[in-house]
């Protein structure tokens, strides 16, 4: 018995003092690496400045003939791209009173009217976010010595929130023309006079036959009025992932077939802001949804495309990067046939919350002026996630969406309420029930009930004669956490909102997918 | 009464504000009781601005301000809002918009124009720093006109641009536009520097200068010059370049550099080069130490090039002398005696190649007081029969079968 103590204590000591010498060799390794770090010796240089564009208003060289000298293709762009960043330091130190990044881009002399203008600011306490949206440059001359370039800068399209002592004043558009004198100093094109020449009300006119156009409460697609009856998809295996490394257009060809099949005529996708190259948009995604709307095409489905999902910066620093995202994507397809619609973002009201109302809508309200501008084809919509929220932004939209969750028994009063009060097609673009019923959640739906629901929704549909798409196609088997959340629970629910299931049997409620 | 004399303001505003039909300046007044009691809209940069209002609804409306420099918010005392000194220092538009609890009630424009009556000051800008005689080359000058506030004068603003070069002072006076008066100044024919300045009424801009350097050297003669003519291999021959002119006959600058290519009896190539100060330029090589005769020509790489020069080297000495001593083995060569019979310089090169069938061994010795010994120790050279060939400033003699014992 003693020695079985002893061989106890023995493997104490020793252990103890293993574990210790572990720890303290991982102790001292630690300390060395930290003391390591930071010391890359190629920050001595400038190269490696991470260079990931912040600011990239829509800018276009309408004219660089000049009478002091021809540009060069490689000085045109260096003066753009320090006369942008120009642009964005000042919006930086307007909005934090910081004036980092000032002296880089503003010569002496004009530097001190930024910091007398700031000073002002910061002892009031008034804070300015803004951007500009496009610039048009005209070269007015550029020296010989290649040191000295003067710009005009017509029809700068800014946008400006102020604040004072953190209360919201007011927001403002307008359009500027400017008259810039820039010199080259240390290898950087500085700012030397800046003088805005003239202010004008801001102007937005974009007038061609579209495509698609909505009049009074009616779609009108080629001339002749169309009816959605849609529905939501994404392909079984690849939810919220469409046009990831998943992607197989076979698969969506069979699921546009059993859609069309079934009476549909217009589905609903969604684009993930990131996984689509943010500002920067990938060649090869676009070919995917290049894919995928051909064979709508040619399967003779509409197809509503919904962007920026799940963006959340909606800062007034951020625009310009969601505008070339918008842009690249929606001027790619502004001649498509199977577009029917773009809705510029899902839910974006379950954001005032937390982003702030004024920021949300400033954002949503100068997006669809921008898609419009890129695609005057198709329609633009919003996709509300509440039936109440219709009303918002309405004057910028084509179509209003909504989304409808709530109990069956109160819509057709609340939509007919609603209805009266807006004078665009209405589109129901969700609406389902999860068969959930199972261990997360007992009292859950089953698919009877499932089957009902759409059973007497699709006849209150019928009645009113109201533009549809269900949530969804298929019942997941993966939920990423970043849709409905990390619980179990949750995630379950998300997971049997399907008309087929798992197996790829048909549901009860499949019979009622349309009327 | 005073209902008239309100009238009569606003009647006045209006009749002002159309005679001054300025094309930018637009005004919306979004409720009609709010009225503006300023009606100017053009101000100097500098000029004192105050916007008076009548009948704002609330106490705490405030005016938002966009200038050329960005933006800020001015707050009133009895509907007066006086714009900061900030503002209406800087040119350009201001855009005002009238708030109250987030609504905007009136908004308007007015200018600041640059303010020609104070100190002006002329910014320049001129460049390339140096340039080249001959009309095509040239410098420009740029002048930024400016006001005290450092605003750039309005275009149309005239600008005497002058310079001076030699005999030469002209003026030319231009009209600014898109903030710059700016000329080109074309080189003379003459190099020198030119000084360059602007003026605007009494107020003169520093002085400038650009240097106009001479134009690209033209073909050129060289000479050469020496001690004499021998091939002693111990004086030093000069090539000298006439001096080098472009083709307007300016001097081309110090520092250009001449490189003198030497092509001898054997068509081998000999170089040597110079730069040129006042336009000269001067090559110098040894003398070769045979009987040799070379062609010289001096090029400015890719520019221009000399006439060639021929030169020929006469040989010292015809003869010299090689005596054999110790058993064979101590060679003493010379006295070796120049073209006066003067001994030769010290350090004269003279080899000794030592031949055994088809063995060869070469020795290097070189003169002191005109005479130079080999010795070949029995260690190393075996008794036997050698071929001796002894070669001195280009002579050479051959001695066959000495014995070493």
């Amino acid at each position: 018995m003693t020695k079985w103590n002893k061989n106890i204590y023995r493997t104490l000591i020793i252990g103890s003092f293993v574990g210790l010498v572990i720890l303290i060799v991982f102790g001292i390794s630690q300390t060395l690496s930290y003391l390591n770090t930071g010391a890359d010796r190629s920050s001595m240089l400038r190269v490696v400045i991470d260079k990931t564009p912040v600011y990239v208003p829509k800018i276009i060289w309408e004219d660089t003939i000049n009478p002091g000298r021809p540009i060069e293709k490689q000085t045109q762009l260096d003066i753009q791209k320090d006369y942008l960043n120009a642009w964005y330091v000042k919006q930086v130190a307007f909005q934090t009173h910081n004036t980092k990044g000032i002296e880089d881009y503003y010569t002496a002399s004009a530097r001190k009217n930024i910091e007398r203008l700031l000073d002002a600011n910061a002892k009031e306490d008034i804070r300015i976010e803004s951007t500009t949206i496009n610039h048009h440059l005209f070269l007015d001359f550029y020296s010989a010595d290649g040191q000295l370039v003067v710009l005009s800068d017509k029809n700068v399209k800014e946008y400006q929130r102020i604040y004072k002592q953190d209360q919201f004043l007011i927001e403002t558009q307008h359009e500027s023309d400017y008259q810039v004198m820039l010199l080259l100093e240390d290898g950087y094109w500085r700012v030397r006079h800046m003088v805005k020449e003239k202010s004008h009300p801001r102007q937005d006119t974009i007038k061609v036959k579209p495509m698609m156009f909505a009049a009074g409460k009616k779609i009108f697609v080629d001339q002749n009025e169309y009816q959605i009856k849609g529905i939501n998809y994404y392909p079984q295996k690849t939810p919220w992932d469409m046009f990831g490394d998943g992607f197989d257009l076979d698969i969506i060809a069979k699921d546009f077939d059993i859609i069309k099949g079934e009476g549909l005529n217009t589905i609903r996708i969604f684009i993930q802001y990131e996984d689509f190259g943010k500002a920067f948009v990938k060649a090869e995604k676009l070919l995917k949804l290049k894919q995928v709307l051909d064979t709508a095409e040619t399967k003779g489905i509409k197809v509503i495309i919904t962007l920026f999902d799940f963006y959340g910066d909606y800062s007034v620093l951020d625009w310009t990067l969601t505008h070339r995202h918008a842009e690249q994507i929606t001027s790619a397809f502004k001649n498509h046939k199977a577009i029917l619609a773009w809705d510029i973002k899902n839910e974006p009201n379950l954001d005032f919350k937390n982003r702030g109302k004024q920021n949300v809508m400033a954002w949503l309200q100068e997006m669809a002026i921008q898609i419009k501008k890129y695609d005057p084809n198709h329609l633009v919509t919003i996709g509300w996630s509440d039936i109440e929220s219709v009303s918002l932004l309405q004057d910028h939209l084509d179509i209003v969406s909504f989304h409808y969750y709530q109990d069956i028994d109160d819509f057709s009063e609340l939509y007919k309420n609603i209805s009266d009060q807006i004078d665009k097609p209405m589109v129901l673009q969700e609406f389902g029930l999860s068969s959930n019923r199972g261990f997360w959640s007992p009292f859950g739906a089953s698919q009877k009930k499932q089957a009902e629901y759409h059973h007497s929704f699709q006849s209150l549909i019928k009645n009113q004669n109201i533009h549809y798409l269900s949530w969804t196609l298929y019942d997941f088997e993966n939920v990423p956490s970043s849709v409905s959340g990390k619980f179990p629970w949750r995630k379950h629910k998300q997971k049997h909102f399907g008309f087929i299931d798992h197996k790829g049997n048909t549901k009860e409620a499949f019979e009622y997918i349309s009327n | 009464m005073q209902y008239r004399k309100k009238h009569s303001i606003l009647c006045m505003s209006v009749l002002i504000l159309g005679s001054l039909g300025f094309g930018s300046i637009w005004e919306v007044a979004l409720k009609d009781d709010i009225t503006l009691l300023t009606p100017k809209k053009i101000y100097s940069a500098g000029e004192k601005v105050t916007l008076d209002f009548t009948g704002i609804p609330s106490e705490n409306a405030v005016l938002l301000i966009n200038s050329s420099y960005g933006q800020t918010v001015v707050t009133s005392e009895n509907e007066n809002f006086e714009i900061p000194d900030f503002i209406t220092q800087k040119k350009g538009n201001i855009h005002y918009t009238l708030i109250t609890e987030t609504q905007k009630i009136v908004e308007g424009d007015m200018y600041i124009k640059a303010n020609p009556d104070t100190t002006i000051q002329l910014e320049s800008y001129v460049g390339p720093p140096s340039i080249i005689a001959g009309k095509r080359d040239f410098t420009m000058h740029v002048v930024v006109p400016t006001d005290h506030y450092d605003n750039p004068l309005v275009d149309s603003t005239s600008v005497t641009l002058k310079h001076q070069f030699l005999d030469n002072e002209k003026e030319n006076v231009v009209l600014s536009k898109d903030m710059i008066a700016w000329e080109n100044i074309f080189s003379y024919e003459a190099s020198g520097r030119l000084l360059i300045f602007s003026q605007i009424e009494n107020v003169s801009s520093k002085e400038f200068s650009v240097d106009v350097f001479s134009d690209l050297p033209v073909d050129f003669k060289i000479e050469s010059k020496r001690k004499h003519s021998y091939a002693d291999g111990n004086q030093i021959v000069e090539f000298e370049t006439s001096i080098l002119k472009d083709q307007y006959d300016n001097i081309i600058s110090d520092g250009t550099l001449v490189q003198f290519i030497i092509k001898d009896s054997k068509q081998s190539f000999l170089r040597t080069q110079g730069s040129t100060i006042k336009g000269k330029a001067i090559g110098k090589i040894l003398h070769p130490d045979h009987e040799e005769s070379w062609k010289v020509e001096a090029f400015v790489s890719g520019i221009a090039k000399s006439n060639t020069l021929e030169i020929n080297f006469k040989p010292v000495l015809e003869d010299f002398t090689v005596q054999y001593s110790g058993n064979n083995r101590e060679i003493t060569v010379g006295p070796l005696l120049s073209f006066m019979d003067q001994l030769i310089p010290d350090g004269t090169r003279i080899t000794l190649a030592l031949k055994h069938n088809d063995k060869e061994e070469t020795l290097v010795k070189t003169t002191s007081h005109g005479k130079a010994k080999f010795v070949l120790r029995p260690e190393f050279y075996p008794s036997k029969k050698y071929e001796i060939e002894v070669k001195a400033l280009g002579i050479k003699k051959i001695l066959k079968e000495v014995k070493l014992k």
